[in-house]
């Protein structure tokens, strides 16, 4: 009687200590959540529909995770920094309409690296302006960029122009029918990955190793976790703050551009309203919106399931009032599962 | 309810009578002044034409256009507040937002001056309101187009440019409401949201073609759903195996069209609307009362129907779609 339960209790013991384990090591691997909810989306997805597993359809996820990805490694450096952006969409609507008109009426024969560069550049420029706005202003990030948001958005239809732009420069539509491979779909089609993902991945390797390896990536964190800290170990909270601002207006003119290639036209109302589905994909992948964590792997893991339940709930017959619904449970699902993270790993 | 509009619309041309007397010495003219949400749009340059036009053909009445620069509702609201101290004899009213411009149409109708608008369906101070056509309708068009092209029988779906767009929606249920006459045809995934966006509509309309690959037939909602679902269909290479109708401009579609991914779209023609709100607010100044059923000589106003509107107005509408394809987008310059 005895032995039983002393075993008993030593087997509670154990499932105690590797649920604790667990958890312990979650809390460093947050990217694990997004990874899990991805294999049974996909999981399920291909259960009811075969469908599904076609290299084309994965060509398809990748392809439209690309403009999403790009924002969303911006949020992630921002929300690191303990900042909070919605301009975004806006910076990379201004950029790529405004750009696009110019390159079509001033220099037509454009190649696109110089487009790609004076996306950036006009993109950088914008986002610092928020990031002055908010050092220099000390007003709370999520306040100022409404603010950009509206304004930018505002200047671009009322003086740039609110007209569907079709004819885009042969640079930019060349570049966007550019791929990398293409896998034949069911009807015959071919579907390519797109030579823009590469992009993608260019800037998550440059994003991952400056947060990483860099002083400004440590100055970063430091900043998002403890801005009074950092201040007195000498990291300059201000610059921080402007560069990641910047930085993520960097890749939201690139964004823009790319946006406008694979679409082969440039709509000034584009992209508006999605920047809650970029913010839930980086919060999904681990990064708080309070500061100080997020890791560029989980980003791109939340991305991808955010792509991926948008997309393929279609294949399943989901109906479409439905599959924001489905989404809003999964963000709610993250929030817990990370609130219940820091919680245990606490203790 | 008919004898009190009667009595409003005659103390209402007595009125406009003892005004016209003081006007007729500096000119013969009525004057009817068209305002529209912005000026430089290529819809509403369009609109100028219709509405220069009907002054032309039509002596006795001066017509003319006038925009704000940029779309803003107080901007519409000063230009107006303008005319009517001015006292012009009829506004024509396209309203940016028409909640914010109740109180100052309530004053040009207080002053005599004749109101018609045209998309406005819920304004209360408007005298005529003029709708191109009826959306269940708009959207059972859509749906004849689509049954047509595919024999009747085959999977087809719909788009909205979101769920919480009202006209959308009611364009989508309307073909759904047509197509349920037959048996054969199926809806499948229906009212996929684009978001305005032809590179959502694009992509919704490929993960379609995945989920049911048979599938033959879709209809737009926004004007660019149609944009995208081409793309994925010429991508595709389905061109001739798909029936693809919805809303769209013929310039912003023509390359579609003309690839055959879009088989055919359709629109109101804003120089007709220009044109009948011209004559609704003539027949407005002369007393005359429109029914259901009259002909405006204009093609699609030729059997309007008329309906209480949400305040002492009625609401006037036609079936004034405009369908386009590949071989006459080019006839339309916008």
């Amino acid at each position: 009687m005895i032995t039983i339960e002393s075993s008993h209790n030593n087997l509670d013991g154990v499932a105690q200590k590797v649920l604790r384990n667990f958890w312990v090591w979650s809390a460093h691997h947050p990217a694990i959540f997004p990874l899990f909810l991805i294999v049974v989306t996909c999981l399920s997805v291909g259960a009811i529909n075969a469908d599904f597993w076609q290299l084309s359809n994965l060509f398809d996820i990748l392809r439209a995770s690309v403009v999403r990805g790009l924002f969303a490694l911006g949020v992630l450096v921002v929300l690191a920094s303990g900042g909070l952006d919605v301009s975004f969409t806006a910076i990379a609507a201004f950029v790529m309409y405004t750009l696009t008109l110019f390159v079509v009426n001033v220099v037509p024969d454009l190649g696109i690296v110089p487009i790609f560069g004076i996306a950036g550049i006009m993109g950088a420029g914008l986002g610092a302006l928020n990031g002055l706005l908010v050092s220099y202003l000390r007003a709370p990030a999520l306040i100022v960029t409404i603010g950009t948001q509206y304004m930018l958005r505002g200047f671009l239809l009322t003086f740039i122009g609110t007209a569907l732009f079709m004819n885009i420069p042969s640079a930019m539509d060349a570049f966007g029918r550019l791929n990398i491979i293409t896998a034949t779909a069911a009807r015959g089609s071919e579907i390519g990955l797109p030579v823009y993902f590469l992009i993608l991945i260019l800037a998550a390797t440059v994003t991952w190793w400056m947060l990483k390896h860099t002083l400004i990536g440590r100055a970063i964190f430091a900043v998002g976790g403890k801005p009074d800290v950092a201040e007195r170990l000498g990291y300059r909270v201000k610059s921080v703050r402007v560069f990641v601002f910047a930085y993520a207006g960097l890749l939201a003119g690139v964004a823009g551009v790319i946006h406008v290639t694979a679409n082969r036209l440039a709509n000034p109302f584009d992209l508006a309203g999605t920047e809650l589905a970029v913010i839930a994909a980086v919060v999904l992948g681990g990064a708080r919106i309070t500061g100080g964590m997020g890791s560029v792997v989980g980003t791109m893991l939340g991305v991808v399931l955010i792509t991926l339940v948008s997309n393929v709930l279609i294949l399943v017959g989901i109906p479409s009032a439905w599959q924001t619904a489905i989404l809003g449970a999964f963000i709610l699902f993250a929030g817990l599962f990370f609130s219940q993270l820091d919680r245990l790993a606490m203790r | 309810m008919l004898k009190n509009n009667n009595l409003l619309l005659a103390s209402f041309v007595a009125s406009v009578a003892m005004l016209g007397t003081g006007a007729a010495t500096a000119q013969d003219d009525k004057e009817v002044v068209t305002v529209v949400k912005v000026t430089g749009e290529n819809w509403f340059t369009r609109m100028e034409e219709g509405v220069t036009l009907y002054g032309e053909e039509h002596d006795g009445i001066g017509t003319r256009q006038v925009g704000p620069a940029r779309a803003d509702a107080a901007q519409q609201a000063a230009i107006i507040e303008d005319l009517i101290s001015q006292e012009v004899d009829a506004l024509a009213i396209v309203p940016m937002d028409p909640s914010t411009l109740e109180g100052v149409l309530r004053r040009a109708m207080g002053r005599g001056i004749a109101v018609i608008t045209h998309e406005a369906d819920s304004l209360q101070n408007t005298q005529l309101n003029l709708e191109a056509f009826d959306n269940a309708e708009f959207g059972a068009h859509f749906a004849e187009d689509i049954a047509e092209c595919m024999g009747h029988e085959g999977q087809w779906t719909s788009f909205v440019g979101s769920l919480g767009s009202l006209t959308h929606v009611q364009w989508a249920d309307g073909g759904e409401e047509y197509m349920a006459q037959f048996p054969e045809m199926e809806l499948v995934s229906p009212k996929n949201e684009s978001f305005n966006d032809a590179n959502r509509a694009y992509e919704l309309a490929k993960e379609i073609l995945r989920a049911y690959p048979d599938i033959k037939g879709f209809q737009g909602g926004s004007a660019i759903d149609v944009i995208g679902i081409g793309r994925a269909v010429e991508e595709a290479g389905l061109e001739d195996e798909t029936c693809v109708y919805g809303l769209g401009l013929p310039q912003d579609t023509s390359a579609y069209l003309e690839s055959g991914a879009v088989d055919g779209i359709a629109f109101w023609d804003p120089k007709d609307a220009g044109y009948v709100m011209n004559i609704l607010a003539d027949k407005f100044l002369n007393g005359e009362e429109i029914k259901t059923g009259d002909d405006l000589g204009v093609s699609g106003y030729e059997d309007v129907t008329v309906t209480d509107g949400p305040g002492e107005g009625k609401i006037v509408r036609g079936q004034a779609w405009v369908d386009v394809d590949a071989s006459n987008w080019s006839d339309y310059p916008f």
